[in-house]
């Protein structure tokens, strides 16, 4: 569905903070109108990767080509088009909310006062309010309207809901798919906790030590392994069971669990027949589908 | 158009709106030439990610269920009789499959597990019979 040019160009990237590899020969294309999940423990190098897509950091090997400027290169007219949320996320704690949202929209000649409104009512923020009083997911709230409040075509959270407790992560979740409803926007999202992306994402890439171990679109990824369970129909299973790429396995008597990979729901129908099995065939939360791939 | 989604039903979201569509157009619910919901409208009443009905939606497409019309919208196509039949066939069969293999695994005689299945079959039956009477 992705035929036009990548709005972000990663090739052949590699930074190093002293003696530490912080990325590993990155290769990346970031196609607009997807929702990127970029998942990867603390430390996998997510963050070191969104920053450069931003400049804010400089490959020492390789290049970054965001809106089809050099990382190093970036000005406004680029930057103008991206909104980027951070785990962090300073503000200006001594302004009242209304203030900081004035001043900040000040930047932008294309800021969307009616969106900011909607915004502002739907999630019920003071503007009264001194930024530096505001709780977690107020903050949380605060830091995404100032980075869609101009429309951009590329927003970047690096791990927006990890400050948040499971009400406001829900509330953000529901933000969040409100936002996707526009369908030129790309969205780049990290984190660690999967089941909240699980429900969003289109695409996946997976990080570890540096590197990326998968890019993928996400349903790929989810269609590539399944949960079976098979009950037989009388009698026990027999001892090897005629699957292949089985990474787990646990049985009981008649019954039997297994986990398989690159294995199709018709083939797996087929193999349960001719067991003459009865047969449940699952895909894998994302969380589990994580674990295997970077054990 | 009326379809509900899984979240942690362990079937991926598009496959299950296909499934539901394919159903509702067997069935009659979603009538030839009825319009289907905009995948902007749908994926924001079940909120979902927009590509997937629009992969959904590409899918039913190839299949022949339903068609696009240029700047107006995908509507449900004019499906052959025997492909309808093929389809319809295809689906209670993967059914009644279940509902077989559970009178094997029970060891419900054969005759005893057929006529259940024609005494539902009877009843419901006559149920909408008497509905559509009315």
């Amino acid at each position: 569905m992705n035929d036009t040019n990548p709005i972000v160009q990663i090739h052949g990237l590699s930074k190093w903070f002293g003696g530490t590899d912080a990325l590993r020969d990155v290769n990346l294309d970031i196609h607009s109108g997807s929702i990127i999940g970029l998942l990867g423990a603390n430390g996998a190098g997510k963050s070191t990767l969104l920053r450069h897509i931003i400049g804010l950091y400089l490959p020492n090997k390789g290049t970054c080509v965001t809106f089809g400027c050099e990382a190093g290169k970036l000005g406004p007219a680029q930057l103008g088009r991206i909104g980027y949320v951070h785990q962090e996320g300073e503000l200006l704690e001594w302004m009242k909310v209304g203030q900081l949202i004035r001043y900040v929209s000040t930047y932008y000649p294309n800021w969307n006062h009616q969106l900011e409104e909607k915004y502002v009512a739907d999630y019920e923020i003071s503007m009264e309010a001194r930024v530096g009083s505001l709780s977690p997911g107020q903050r949380q709230r605060l830091a995404i309207l100032l980075a869609i409040g101009f429309e951009p075509e590329l927003l970047i959270l690096d791990e927006p809901a990890s400050t948040l407790d499971p009400v406001a992560r829900g509330q953000f979740l529901d933000l969040l798919l409100q936002i996707i409803q526009n369908e030129n926007r790309t969205i780049i999202i990290s984190s660690h906790i999967l089941s909240d992306v699980e429900k969003i994402i289109d695409h996946v890439v997976i990080m570890e030590a540096g590197r990326i171990l998968r890019d993928c679109s996400f349903d790929e990824l989810k269609e590539e392994f399944h949960c079976v369970r098979l009950s037989t129909l009388s009698g026990d299973l027999p001892v090897n069971l005629p699957f292949e790429n089985v990474i787990q396995q646990q049985r009981s008597n008649g019954q039997a669990v297994i986990t398989v990979r690159n294995t199709t729901p018709e083939q797996i129908e087929q193999t349960a027949e001719d067991l003459n099995c009865q047969v449940e065939i699952q895909t894998l939360p994302l969380e589990e589908i994580y674990k295997i791939i970077v054990s | 158009m009326l379809l509900e989604i899984d979240h942690h039903g362990g079937v991926p979201i598009y496959r299950q709106v296909i499934e539901q569509v394919r159903r509702q157009i067997m069935a009659g619910q979603l009538g030839e030439g009825q319009q289907l919901n905009s995948v902007r409208e749908l994926a924001g009443r079940l909120r979902v990610n927009p590509m997937t009905i629009s992969k959904a939606y590409a899918l039913l497409e190839i299949e022949g269920l339903v068609e696009r019309r240029r700047g107006v919208g995908l509507f449900v196509a004019r499906v052959r009789e025997s492909h309808k039949e093929q389809t319809k066939a295809r689906l209670l069969e993967q059914i009644l499959k279940k509902a077989a293999m559970m009178a094997v695994q029970f060891e419900i005689p054969e005759e005893e597990a057929a006529r259940m299945l024609v005494d539902l079959y009877r009843k419901h039956d006559a149920r909408t019979r008497s509905h559509s009477n009315e």
